[in-house]
């Protein structure tokens, strides 16, 4: 959870992002949707380059890449399995093993699917300061509830995080076994940091009621600029460029 | 258990918006017609921290790894705000993390709020005779229902060339990875309830 914590500045890179929360998520939801529409296999290089471009234009590739490695190993598992149990075309054979044709296919295409879109997620996305996420989010006219929900459950997270932590190193000091032999001893330290963490949530939230916060917790944005309009068009050009090319075969 | 991006046919990942819309939407009527509906909200974004941190945490149980759920202690403790509660939790770590995915948010939140509404009605019918069954029904439940569901989108998603009998047993695999799980959630969220009704029997749900 330490890259939760937003901060330093971005490298810039000749072709820069929209600042724009509201820009960066829809042009998010028009690429994740625009690759997950993709049905083959050819099409894919397009994509993945698109959203590497993204990473390097976010100005920070090398956290965007070291976001990926969960996506990498479960695309990984996709592309192995798949293979072996998919399809009536046998490709080669080794033994009980058979890599089949229609297998492979799928691999590739759900392995690359799920790269292209959660790279350009890590690098719209996650680079954004998260305070400017949930503004992002009331800006697309997301309800209020939800944003002000995700903004005060960003603001606890890591308190909550390090009370966890530190309960579980008490008991772990006072002799309790670590991981799931210990299922009574777990429930009891999230017993009480929710209780711990609830009181002075309540204390917060009162407080930020008072101070008028009622109406969101999220500052109103400036209004989008023209770089972050042509964003969003070039998500979507880009978007429907790479599903006409996927159809057009 | 998220479904990642790229797995599920892109007219059943928007399916999965919509239908978590609907639900998230239902979630609103019903809170909006609490006394004072802002008064749950430093409740929601505690459990919604919770869920997202102990979510994160996968642990390995060969040949997978699983990560507790919580849906059955959302439920119980937040009623309908663990709808949107759940949705914000999966939404921070799609965006923040690439851990499920982006275009599959509707998708795993049909996995896990619906659980957590129903393990929600069986603690409410449960608790007042028996509290330590109801809690153990409603984590385990929450695993078991999220489960149930999963399965169903998975075996929906995935390839139609993929051998029925290869499929079978990659899910029979993944469902056993998760019965320890099942009656792990179960202990677990009847502690943090035993402690709670014990400790602090404001931050159980009232009726």
């Amino acid at each position: 959870m330490g890259d939760v914590a937003h901060g330093g500045e971005e490298r810039r890179s000749p072709l820069r992002l929209p600042e724009d929360p509201r820009a960066r998520l829809a042009m998010a939801l028009i690429l994740a949707f625009g690759f997950a529409a993709l049905g083959r296999v050819v099409t894919l290089p397009a994509a993945l380059v698109a959203a590497l471009a993204l990473a390097w234009a976010s100005g920070d590739p090398a956290r965007v890449l070291r976001g990926l490695r969960p996506a990498v190993v479960l695309a990984g598992a996709f592309l192995i399995v798949l293979p072996l149990v998919a399809g009536p075309t046998v490709l080669w054979q080794a033994g009980p093993l058979r890599l089949r044709a229609e297998g492979l296919e799928a691999g590739l295409l759900v392995a690359g699917r799920l790269l292209a879109i959660v790279t350009v997620t890590l690098s719209l996305l996650a680079t954004l300061p998260p305070h400017q996420l949930a503004a992002g989010l009331r800006g697309l006219r997301v309800p209020t509830l939800l944003a002000d929900l995700m903004l005060l459950t960003l603001r606890y997270m890591a308190e909550l995080r390090d009370t966890l932590l530190r309960a579980r190193l008490a008991r772990r000091l006072r002799g309790g076994r670590p991981g799931w032999r210990d299922l009574p001893g777990q429930g009891l330290a999230m017993a009480a940091a929710l209780i711990r963490g609830q009181r002075r949530a309540e204390t917060v939230w009162a407080a930020m009621r008072l101070r008028g916060h009622a109406a969101g917790l999220t500052a109103p944005l400036p209004q989008m600029t023209g770089r972050d309009r042509a964003g969003i068009a070039l998500a979507a050009l880009l978007a429907g460029a790479v599903l006409l090319l996927d159809r057009a075969g | 258990m998220h479904l990642p991006d790229g797995l599920v046919p892109v007219g059943l990942a928007a399916a999965g918006y919509a239908g978590s819309a609907a639900l998230l939407g239902l979630s609103f009527q019903r809170i909006a017609r609490l006394p004072d509906p802002g008064a749950a909200m430093p409740r929601a974004a505690m459990l919604t921290a919770v869920f997202f941190a102990v979510s994160s945490m996968a642990v390995p149980v060969p040949p997978t790894t699983v990560h507790p759920m919580l849906a059955g202690l959302m439920g119980v403790l937040l009623g309908w705000f663990a709808v949107p509660a759940i949705l914000v939790g999966l939404f921070l770590q799609a965006v923040l993390f690439g851990h499920g995915g982006l275009t599959t948010l509707g998708l795993n939140g049909l996995i896990l709020a619906p659980a957590a509404l129903i393990c929600w009605a069986a603690w409410r019918v449960l608790a007042p005779r028996a509290p330590t069954l109801a809690a153990v029904v409603a984590g385990s439940g929450g695993v078991v229902l999220s489960l149930a569901v999963f399965v169903a989108f998975v075996l929906i998603g995935l390839p139609a060339e993929v051998d029925a009998a290869a499929e079978r047993a990659a899910l029979g695999v993944f469902v056993a990875a998760h019965l320890p799980l099942v009656l792990a959630e179960g202990v677990l969220v009847a502690v943090v309830l035993r402690v709670l009704a014990r400790v602090e029997p404001g931050l159980l749900p009232r009726g």
